[in-house]
């Protein structure tokens, strides 16, 4: 009996399954980063608030390379509804906070993915899989700066507008 | 002048059957016959898994608490598919048995051929 559904399809649905839940959630990551460029810009950090312009598109570029892999690879992708998006934040640093914790739930969800391709010997998206990882470096790091910026700079006085100001500038270039 | 109807010859292997009904695989139309309720009904790739979605999604339970008078009959329909399915509750129950059977079995065949196909390589 010949194996049809592996000729139609690469991933097993366990696989595509989890892609399509990890589109979800980068759709669902851009979504906060937008809401979060809406905040940080209504309470005039405007740097800030480009930058979070800039992350949502990247994620909004992550859940679309998610989801034309599935494709390609013969399986369903999934557009993703997404609901339950916060609107306040109580506090400057609470946003980036939030942004910080978003990206660790990235990555874990990534590592989930890829413990189960790991246990299905699925080395194909296991590749597909590393060029996330690779981003999740720079994502995590950018995130966690921010947040320093907040224990080095301080919140008093102008601090708030010096944070918000190097916000914009932090950069990931490590060649490892 | 005598006419001669010629049926293609179709190459049937069962992968699952149960007491009320079968999935048969035809290897060379790369597709699936369902032999259930009365009908044998050609299902390809993407149908089957629409099918499986449909019948999987079914809140069996739900069904059987319920207590309202509305019938008991639930239609399975697919879009972009030639069959349809008006199953009663005892129906579906035996229905995803089926398919169960049918997805562990195609499931045990995939882990045959890789395991096959990764030594004859």
């Amino acid at each position: 009996m010949k194996d049809i559904i592996r000729v139609k399809c690469l991933l097993s649905s366990d696989v595509e399954t989890l892609l399509n839940q990890q589109i979800k959630k980068e759709a669902h990551s851009s979504a906060i980063y937008l809401s979060m460029a809406s905040w940080c810009n209504r309470n005039g950090y405007d740097f800030s608030a480009d930058y979070f312009f800039k992350q949502a598109e990247e994620e909004r570029e992550h859940q679309l390379k998610i989801y034309k892999y599935v494709l390609d690879m013969g399986g369903t992708s999934i557009s993703p509804d997404i609901t339950n998006i916060k609107l306040e934040y109580n506090s400057f640093r609470e946003v980036f906070e939030d942004a910080l914790d978003q990206e660790i739930s990235v990555t874990q969800s990534l590592k989930n993915i890829a413990a189960r391709c790991q246990k299905e010997q699925d080395f194909v998206t296991l590749e597909f899989l590393n060029w996330f990882f690779r981003e999740q470096r720079e994502e995590e790091y950018k995130a966690r700066r921010a947040l320093e910026l907040f224990e080095v700079i301080g919140e008093e006085g102008t601090g708030r507008w010096q944070i918000d100001k190097h916000v914009g500038q932090i950069a990931y270039n490590s060649e490892a | 002048m005598q006419q001669t109807l010629t049926v293609p010859k179709i190459n049937f292997t069962e992968v699952f059957s149960t007491k009320n009904g079968a999935i048969y695989q035809s290897d060379s139309e790369g597709c699936w016959y369902i032999d259930f309720a009365g009908k044998l009904a050609r299902f390809d790739y993407r149908n089957l898994l629409k099918l499986k979605k449909a019948v999987y999604q079914i809140d069996i339970e739900d069904r059987l608490l319920n207590s309202t008078k509305s019938a008991d009959l639930e239609i399975i329909f697919i879009c972009a598919c030639d069959h349809c399915y008006v199953l009663s509750l005892l129906q579906i129950i035996k229905m995803k048995e089926l398919l169960q059977g049918t997805f562990t079995m195609l499931e045990l065949n995939h882990i045959i051929f890789d395991r096959l196909h990764r030594i004859t390589a």
